[in-house]
């Protein structure tokens, strides 16, 4: 990669310094992970979605009711929609692909530039630098929805009218309410990314191939999504780290259901305490050669 | 070597979180329902105290979820209907054959109505219930969709989000109170006369239960079960068990709550299964009054409002539909046939009755995907309940195998 200049000089000198703890250590990796161009890229191509999509609904005037995805027919009343339309449409593939490439390259990057070694000479300490690199995977899962909501309702102020929302129950709310919801369902999908960034993580400690730990990573979302679709494996459902990723739905109605929320949050939060085990102890115990 | 050997030990406890964690967490997940159904003891009472405690139960409001579950054994079509467009798709049966798209808008209505059937006969469903006084919501939690149900002394609102269409349901106020007054008149008439033919007071609603009971007992075994828990109450379980052995049902549990006496779950097991085929739970509840603005309802812009008002006809009309029906009945109507009786009862409906109703089209080629050829006819069978559509057009259902059907066709009995 291009950027390896900027990559592993400040993280390096850094951890040197030691003094400054876990918080400077995650400082300097949040500088690294926001001045690669590869960052810029993955968001820049998520926020193209939510233009793609207001710009083709201007130009053909929408969908007829109930064709397309949902709340696709409403941009055209309502310029909020543009951001949940496009959240709902990058759901599947999308935000998962970015997260696989920011959390798969979390160590298998570092090891394939030969830089893991320096990083282990100082004293930051493995789990440290686990933690480190979940940590700045996180801040990127706060980073990508909120482009894709942000971009959208920028958009879609733009170029359509905005004003008081419909809710899934029937019931109008003013747009500010309608906006506060719109990052509720942002943090939602953050939630939603927390688990499959702690398997990222953890697989990237298994490989020194980059590569190899990002496809993993998205083909697993992948598949969960379809083990989800199919009837015969409803016991497995609930278990799946993708079953509750459409739920943000309920933020949506009124009275607003937080259950599938909660939920949520305690799915992601068993995937993170079973992959982040897994990851600390592959990390601990592996021979880092180069 | 014993450099060695610590190395590997080393090794091996940092191995220690990655086992322990997915054993913690699937300890938990065994221990805590465990615990949740522990140790739960009411007063024990017997079916009549139970019913009695139910019947009297006073609760004006509550809120909570329900979940309702159904392994009916019907093919989950969800991914199939809603790629269907056309009324030619997919028959596989002479069914569908019938005429390719001659129903136009009733064929596809009534495709809608099958389809709605059908989703809810298979599948989870989640909905959020609230009740305070004449208030009540049904709150039905689709994905990304949502249908609602308001219910208030003005009138009914049935509001559908994925159709954007909301239909009012209004009541003359004024004639309802009329008719209700009529009737009421008429009861206390009729209770006079009777308690001054029969020299004594009618019996008290424990006698009449009581009677009622011994009358199930001879068709159901009526017991209460092992207490239990249902959305963290503790609960008793009246369960209804038939005696007749040529039913598909096997047993009928309801939850009852052992502190307000309201029925918190109800669910259908059919014979010999493990698994209930139809379940209705509530999986969190609370009897404090949800707030006023939960009820409260405007059709947002843009939707579709369709008006109806259901018309209350006053005493003197129902008489004189009373008397045009029994007038009429005489004649050609047909009308439900009973074979049987209890629990292994079935119901035939005459070849005329069901003709102008048929399916055509699109939910004719469902319903050919759904059934089953026979000789005779095609037989849709789930776990609790089997419909016999013979050849000449009748149709019989029943809690009762295909066996039975097929034998109540041919016999008429």
């Amino acid at each position: 990669m291009s950027s390896r200049e900027v990559h592993d000089g400040p993280l390096v000198l850094d951890a040197r310094g030691g003094g400054g703890g876990t918080l400077s250590l995650l400082g300097s990796e949040l500088l690294t992970l926001f001045r690669r161009r590869r960052t810029w890229a993955l968001l820049g191509a998520l926020a193209l979605i939510p233009i793609l999509i207001a710009v083709a609904v201007r130009l053909s005037g929408g969908p007829p009711t109930g064709r397309g995805p949902a709340f696709l027919d409403q941009i055209t009343n309502n310029g909020f929609f543009v951001g949940v339309t496009a959240i709902l449409v990058a759901i599947p593939l999308f935000l998962p692909l970015t997260i696989g490439v920011v959390a798969g390259d979390a160590i298998a990057g570092e090891a394939s530039h030969g830089t893991l070694r320096y990083l282990l000479i100082a004293p930051a300490g493995r789990i440290r630098l686990l933690l480190v690199k979940y940590l700045a995977a996180a801040v990127f899962c706060v980073a990508a929805p909120l482009t894709v909501v942000v971009v959208g309702t920028l958009i879609g102020w733009a170029l359509f009218p905005i004003g008081p929302v419909t809710l899934l129950s029937g019931a109008t709310v003013g747009i500010g309410d309608a906006l506060l919801r719109l990052l509720a369902i942002a943090a939602y999908v953050t939630v939603s990314l927390l688990g499959m960034s702690a398997i990222g993580l953890f697989l990237s400690t298994l490989t020194t191939v980059p590569v190899g730990a990002m496809a993993a990573t998205a083909i697993l979302a992948v598949v969960s999504q379809i083990m989800d679709a199919l009837p015969q494996l409803e016991w497995l459902h609930p278990w799946l780290f993708t079953h509750y990723w459409l739920g943000f739905g309920d933020l949506m109605r009124e009275p607003v259901v937080w259950d599938s929320f909660a939920d949520n949050a305690v799915l992601q939060a068993g995937y993170l305490v079973v992959f982040g085990a897994l990851a600390v102890s592959r990390f601990l115990t592996k021979d880092v050669l180069s | 070597m014993r450099a060695r050997d610590t190395g590997a030990s080393r090794r091996l406890i940092r191995w220690i979180p990655a086992i322990a964690a997915p054993i913690a967490i699937g300890v938990g997940v065994v221990l805590v329902p465990m615990q949740a159904n522990a140790a739960v003891d009411l007063p024990d009472l017997t079916p009549a105290e139970l019913l009695e405690f139910a019947a009297s139960s006073e609760v004006e409001a509550l809120s909570g979820t329900i979940e309702q579950r159904s392994e009916l054994g019907i093919p989950d079509l969800s991914g199939l209907t809603g790629t269907m467009g056309g009324g030619s798709t997919g028959g596989s049966g002479d069914l569908g054959q019938g005429d390719g798209d001659g129903g136009g808008g009733d064929a596809a209505a009534s495709a809608t109505d099958l389809d709605d059937l059908i989703s809810l006969a298979t599948g989870t469903h989640t909905a959020k219930v609230y009740l305070d006084g004449s208030n009540a919501r049904l709150q039905v939690l689709d994905r990304l969709a949502e249908r609602n149900v308001y219910l208030s002394e003005e009138g009914a609102w049935i509001y559908d989000s994925a159709e954007k269409a909301a239909t009012h349901l209004t009541v003359d106020q004024a004639a309802l109170d009329a008719l209700e007054a009529e009737a009421q008149a008429h009861a206390d008439e009729a209770r006079e006369q009777l308690e001054a033919e029969l020299g004594a007071p009618l019996p008290t609603p424990e006698q009449v239960l009581d009677e009622a009971l011994a009358k199930l007992d001879q068709t159901t075994d009526v017991s209460v079960g092992t207490d239990g828990r249902v959305a963290g109450r503790e609960v008793y379980e009246l369960v209804l068990e038939p005696r007749d052995a040529e039913t598909l049902i096997g047993e009928i549990t309801v939850a009852i709550d052992g502190d307000t006496g309201v029925a918190l779950a109800a669910s259908v097991t059919a014979r010999g299964a493990d698994e209930p085929a139809f379940s209705v739970e509530f999986t969190d509840v609370s009897f404090e009054a949800p707030d006023a603005s939960v009820f409260a309802f405007t059709p947002p812009e843009g939707t579709e409002v369709s008006e109806h008002v259901v018309p209350i006809p006053t005493a003197a009309e129902l008489e004189q539909r009373k008397a045009q029906a029994e007038a009429e009945s005489g004649g050609e109507t047909p009308r439900p046939v009973v074979h049987g009786d209890g629990w292994s009862a079935v119901v035939e409906l005459p070849a005329a009755a069901v003709g102008a109703a048929g399916f055509d089209g699109e939910a004719a080629a469902m319903l050919g995907s759904l059934t089953e050829r026979v000789d005779g006819g095609r037989i849709l069978s789930t776990s609790l309940v089997t419909v016999l559509i013979t050849d000449d057009g009748r149709v019989l259902a029943g809690a009762v195998t295909a066996d039975r059907l097929l034998d109540a066709a041919a016999t008429g009995r």
